[in-house]
């Protein structure tokens, strides 16, 4: 009961922070300026939305291999559930990565598709932990779907930043146009990016919570299926 | 049996068991051969291959170590000889260690007969160092074998088995495959100066790939082969 109103409360928090940041980036904050070519760069504004969910992405993979590590040294079935929804989570967000990353391009480049070395990575990433779930549903028992589960996210999290410095290795095409770091912000800027930043995590947490409780309810009806014998 | 002998033994053992057979690194020869003559006629007979040669290369050895990597424990498993080697009193990171040696062997062996033909064949040349060369392709035998041995026993327990492996372990050797590429490129093509500077980092990060997922692998090992 107290789970399900902390859910309630971090996903109102999330919501309208989230929103409040996306209206303040389009409504108050000014467009912003190209150093280089002194032009208005609309398109600046999907940076409010695409920084806050690939860094989102990205602590939910980290999230994954530490209660996989967790799983492994506890043996509790709970931080399996929570490194299988970190998974999911963190899958989805890199979905939502991509895209924003590709319409990014195509306001900016003119093409739908770079291989500019972030949203190479994300896609090496995706390709990564879509065998995750390949792997999980090619077990019959669930023990071991846990302890691969556990392994996997593990592997694939030490994997992310050798492939983050290796993509760099190739020389880009294209310049990037702005810190994605947040750093290049200033004033009205950096507020907008930092209330959607924090609107994204509350919002990332209430679901990571969400897909957890589904998971006990779940098994709970197993159990209950059993009883009755179905 | 200290650590050392147990894995010597397991290593012993496949190449006894590769001796008797000899069908993996012949199988492994013979699919690198049939990858050079689709190279060269999915690319046309008057391409010069030399801006990407080191591609061609590491796009047929990667291929080419799934087939060795699934074989190796395909055979454990269906003879049951897994069952041995886990109630054999040898440690569980000594089996990883002794399949890999092993897996590195064979690969090895498939590319220094290998590394010539292509050479010959498509007309490529190393115009670089030679011990650079052969240094790269030693850092990324470790992580392909490191990498695909420990994925390879996860496969093998799966329903899937064989078939799952190319799907985890392309995208998680994807490093590897960037930075053989991006040396071995560039040292074939005999770069210097300013330009060699990527040739390093990439053997690098070659390095530290595979310190990092040996000690992945020591670490973990004991929980992927089954308790």
């Amino acid at each position: 009961m107290i789970m399900k109103k902390a859910i309630t409360i971090l996903l109102g928090i999330g919501s309208v922070l989230l929103l409040t940041g996306i209206a303040y980036a389009f409504l108050v904050a000014p467009i912003a300026v190209d150093p280089n070519t002194g032009k208005e760069v609309f398109h600046q504004k999907i940076l409010y939305f695409h920084v806050p969910v690939a860094e989102t992405s990205l602590v939910s993979f980290i999230l994954a291999a530490v209660f996989g590590a967790l799983f492994l040294y506890k043996r509790e079935r709970k931080y399996d559930f929570l490194s299988l929804a970190a998974v999911e989570l963190g899958f989805m967000y890199g979905l939502l990565v991509e895209m924003t990353g590709m319409m990014w391009d195509k306001a900016a480049w003119g093409v739908w598709w770079q291989w500019e070395p972030r949203l190479t990575t994300y896609l090496i990433l995706m390709l990564m932990y879509s065998g995750y779930f390949v792997m999980r549903s090619s077990i019959g028992e669930d023990s071991t779907k846990a302890r691969f589960g556990a392994v996997y996210a593990i592997i694939a999290a030490v994997n992310v930043p050798l492939t983050f410095f290796a993509i760099r290795l190739i020389p880009s095409i294209h310049p990037i146009l702005f810190d994605s770091s947040g750093a290049g912000l200033e004033g009205p800027l950096l507020v907008a990016f930092l209330v959607s930043m924090f609107g994204m995590t509350f919002f990332y947490v209430s679901l990571l919570l969400t897909r957890y409780q589904m998971f006990g309810v779940s098994e709970e009806l197993d159990i209950l299926k059993n009883q009755i014998g179905g | 049996m200290s650590g050392g002998r147990q894995i010597g033994a397991i290593v012993k053992k496949d190449i006894i068991a590769e001796l008797r057979t000899k069908e993996m690194v012949v199988s492994m020869f013979l699919f690198v051969l049939l990858i050079m003559v689709a190279f060269h006629y999915g690319f046309g007979t008057t391409t010069d291959f030399s801006p990407f040669a080191g591609g061609l290369i590491w796009i047929a050895f990667l291929f080419t170590s799934l087939l060795g990597l699934n074989r190796s424990f395909v055979h454990e498993k269906d003879e049951g000889c897994l069952e041995g080697l886990l109630l054999s009193p040898v440690d569980r990171p000594n089996i990883f260690f002794g399949k890999m040696i092993g897996n590195f062997i064979f690969l090895t062996i498939v590319e220094i007969i290998a590394v010539p033909l292509y050479l010959v064949m498509l007309n490529l040349s190393i115009r670089g160092s030679v011990p650079m060369f052969i240094l790269a392709i030693v850092l990324s035998n470790i992580g392909i074998c490191v990498v695909g041995t420990l994925l390879s026993t996860i496969s093998i327990n799966t329903k899937m088995r064989d078939m799952l492996l190319p799907l985890i372990y392309l995208p998680i050797s994807s490093p590897i495959l960037i930075c053989a590429v991006t040396s071995t490129n560039g040292i074939m093509g005999g770069v210097t100066g300013e330009k060699f500077a990527p040739v390093i980092s990439a053997m690098k990060i070659l390095a530290a790939y595979d310190i990092m997922f040996l000690l992945v692998a020591y670490a973990l090992y004991d929980f992927v082969i089954g308790e």
